[in-house]
């Protein structure tokens, strides 16, 4: 007989992989993965919410299944080499529809990748990421000091 | 008189012994289960967050250190040496002191908890006295050289410590929520 944790966790492989089939699988890039899965979490709680995925399966169900996507998009991105990570900046950046500029002013100063990471990520491993992010920046702004349209439209 | 006085001497000298023993027990278990835990949390770092081998390639990587130069300004490179060398002396600290962590367990606590060979103790000892200094030695070749500067040793450092994490592993296993469940089953057998 299985016992319940067993059931759940399947579950919850269940309500990821249908996660991935439905909505990740259109998401590309492990920094839009990141960046999307961050944004269904309420900064208050750390839960995550999903209310299609909550009502195939369960709140609780959902919130781990979506916890789980968040930590294999942060691991995906944090051994990602950073020509790529770059690139992946550079077209979400294209994607928000701000200009190269107001977006590299923003990110230098808010720093926003700091909040998308889930909780309890190993320390070291979150302060990488942002130290990546820090000189993929400074490269893109490198970039378009010098060639003002090398960026993505 | 004087028998009296060595007798009440060495009376008053076993209670304090006496005393002295007890307290010294108590503080070594609350010692013990902090040492065992802190040897757990060791663990789960080193082997979840400091030294899955992409992680640490991607630290060390000169890919990426040949794509700054070739693709960004001098003070890009600068900024991108200056953060590496950051992460990389983190990266060796961190090794170190979870290392020194499991050192402590199985210097104090281990013995009680796991069966391991005498041969398997001096082994370690051995290796985690290596580590340690090898980590020390990582240190100052990246501090000075920059990240690049050993490349080899951060690689014997890692399957050092990945060694010692499974040696650690087994001592640790008791621990294992997996343990319990032959004792759960029984209990709800009978």
């Amino acid at each position: 007989m299985q016992s319940s944790s067993t059931v759940r966790r399947m579950d919850v492989d269940q309500a990821r992989k249908d996660l991935c089939r439905r909505t990740l699988s259109e998401i590309q890039r492990p920094l839009d993965r990141l960046i999307y899965l961050a944004s269904m979490r309420d900064y208050n709680t750390g839960v995550y919410h999903h209310d299609g995925l909550a009502s195939r399966f369960s709140e609780e169900v959902a919130c781990e299944a979506l916890a789980d996507c968040h930590r294999e998009a942060f691991r995906e991105l944090v051994i990602c080499p950073l020509d790529e990570l770059v690139t992946q900046l550079d077209a979400y950046r294209s994607s928000t529809h701000t200009t190269p500029r107001e977006f590299l002013t923003a990110w230098g100063r808010l720093e926003p990748y700091r909040v998308a990471v889930p909780v309890e990520t190993d320390p070291l491993s979150a302060e990488f990421l942002f130290s990546n992010f820090k000189i993929a920046l400074a490269v893109l702004e490198a970039r378009l000091d010098s060639h003002p349209a090398g960026l993505a439209a | 008189m004087i028998q009296l006085i060595f007798f009440a001497f060495i009376g008053v000298a076993l209670v304090a012994s006496l005393v002295l023993l007890m307290r010294r027990g108590g503080a070594r278990a609350e010692g013990d289960s902090r040492v065992l835990l802190d040897a757990r949390k060791a663990l789960d770092s080193l082997q979840g967050g400091l030294l899955p081998e992409e992680l640490v390639h991607r630290i060390f990587a000169r890919d990426d250190l040949e794509y700054v130069s070739s693709t960004a300004p001098k003070q890009v490179r600068d900024l991108f040496i200056s953060e590496r060398k950051k992460i990389a002396i983190a990266w060796i600290g961190q090794v170190r002191s979870q290392i020194a962590s499991l050192k402590r367990f199985h210097v104090g606590a281990a013995r009680s908890y796991a069966q391991l060979g005498l041969r398997t103790e001096i082994e370690l000892g051995c290796q985690f006295a290596a580590l340690l200094i090898g980590c020390r030695a990582l240190q100052l070749a990246v501090s000075v050289g920059g990240p690049y500067a050993a490349p080899r040793m951060v690689e014997a450092t890692a399957t050092a410590a990945a060694k010692i994490c499974t040696i650690s592993e087994q001592s640790l296993a008791f621990l294992n929520p997996v343990q319990l469940k032959p004792f759960a089953n029984n209990s709800l057998s009978s």
